[in-house]
């Protein structure tokens, strides 16, 4: 690595208190494993800084050098490197992640759940015949993956119908309440997990359930995701057009802030309905049939097109 | 003996292992290869003791950089590392 590189490097990691290197944007991971790791930062630190490696190859090989660290992701906190995506995975797990980025650690939550007798049956063959502890993992997105392995230090154990369960400190509050069945699938017979606390998929709402929603006077967050253009022509009165400045607002919102988006037909809302579902809000509706449908069914004075 | 062909797992395997005791004399280390230059690590060194296991790692990946830098290289990933002190 040049001096030029090691310098750009010294800057960037000097330039914020938390520093990811990763592939692709905050906004847009370019790999499963910046991915992991923007999804853990989100939910422990509201602003960090990320440095796009593909976007400048000097500083994707100098990087590697900088740390004695071949891959990509790489996090820095306070100056200091803090590891890969497998490390910052596990720091997060036994909360250690959580007090280097002054976050509230989390609580030892043993999670209650339900196992069928066909899933302990399957759970208890698997783990005897491996001679190891069943992990289950829940991801801030919860994805959920099920995993023999050594029991690690610091891990929770939960226990129902006669099989333990190892899961992270972060994992643990995340699977309270789960049901675990063992069904057959299309590819023979699988886990089946039931997650009560997995964030609900975007709701359809009707055009009749806007205007029950708007006329009740419940506070909730509306945005319409058309062009200028589209909105010129007609609009919902109570919208707010989505920018990239308001795109950047909503991002701040409360995770269970009620937001509603609607475009033209339904298609283009929905995209942005699941677009925010997915960066953890749990409250998001879609108007199915857009502002076309409005135009039928509620107020025909606002003009089709 | 079988027949060794450069570049074959079997030779980046022992490429592997003779980066690391070169830097790591002591080290006891074995190599899992997983297909497509990819490889799993465990090493059990005396240098690890008091260390934090992102310096144990950090200590191995220094010692197999050559082998993992450019385009095309040797090897491409480490799928798993296992470092523990004797």
């Amino acid at each position: 690595m040049d001096e030029r590189t090691r310098i750009e490097i010294d800057t960037l990691i000097a330039s914020d208190r938390v520093v990811l290197f990763m592939k692709g944007h905050r906004r847009q991971p370019q790999c499963g494993f910046s991915a992991t790791v923007v999804g853990i930062l989100d939910e422990l630190v509201p602003d960090y800084t990320t440095v796009d490696v593909l976007a400048n190859p000097a500083i994707r090989e100098g990087i590697k050098t900088y740390s004695s660290w071949p891959t990509i992701p790489q996090l820095y906190v306070a100056g200091e490197f803090v590891g890969g995506c497998d490390i910052v995975r596990e720091l997060y797990g036994t909360g250690e992640l959580h007090e280097k980025l002054g976050a509230s650690a989390p609580e030892r939550v043993v999670p209650e759940m339900t196992i069928t007798d066909a899933a302990a049956r399957f759970l208890r063959d698997a783990a005897e015949r491996a001679g190891q502890a069943i992990h289950l993992r829940i991801d801030p997105r919860f994805q959920t993956k099920a995993y023999l392995g050594p029991a690690e230090p610091g891990e929770i154990e939960a226990e129902a119908n006669g099989v333990t369960i190892h899961f992270d400190l972060a994992s643990a509050p995340r699977a309270d309440g789960i049901r675990i069945d063992y069904v057959e699938t299309a590819h023979g017979h699988d886990l089946a997990i039931d997650n009560p606390n997995a964030p609900r998929p975007v709701q359809q709402m009707s055009v009749a359930e806007l205007k029950q929603l708007l006329d009740s006077g419940t506070p909730f967050h509306f945005y319409d995701v058309r062009t200028p253009e589209e909105r010129a022509t007609a609009r919902i009165p109570g919208t707010t057009l989505v920018d990239a400045d308001v795109a950047a607002a909503i991002e701040k919102l409360p995770k269970d802030a009620m937001l509603v988006f609607h475009c033209h037909h339904g298609g283009r809302s929905q995209q942005a309905a699941e677009h925010f579902r997915a960066l953890g809000f749990t409250n998001v509706h879609n108007v199915a049939g857009g502002i076309d449908a409005w135009s039928r069914e509620i107020d025909p004075s606002v003009p089709r097109y | 003996m079988a027949l060794r062909i450069l570049g074959s797992a079997d030779d980046v395997q022992e490429q592997i292992e003779r980066a690391i005791r070169t830097a790591l004399p002591d080290a006891q280390v074995a190599v899992k290869a997983g297909g497509s230059a990819h490889y799993e690590l465990s090493v059990v060194s005396e240098a690890f003791r008091g260390k934090s296991m992102v310096q144990q790692h950090q200590l191995v990946y220094r010692a197999i950089t050559p082998l993992m830098a450019g385009d095309a290289p040797p090897v491409h990933a480490i799928d798993r590392l296992v470092t523990k002190a004797p």
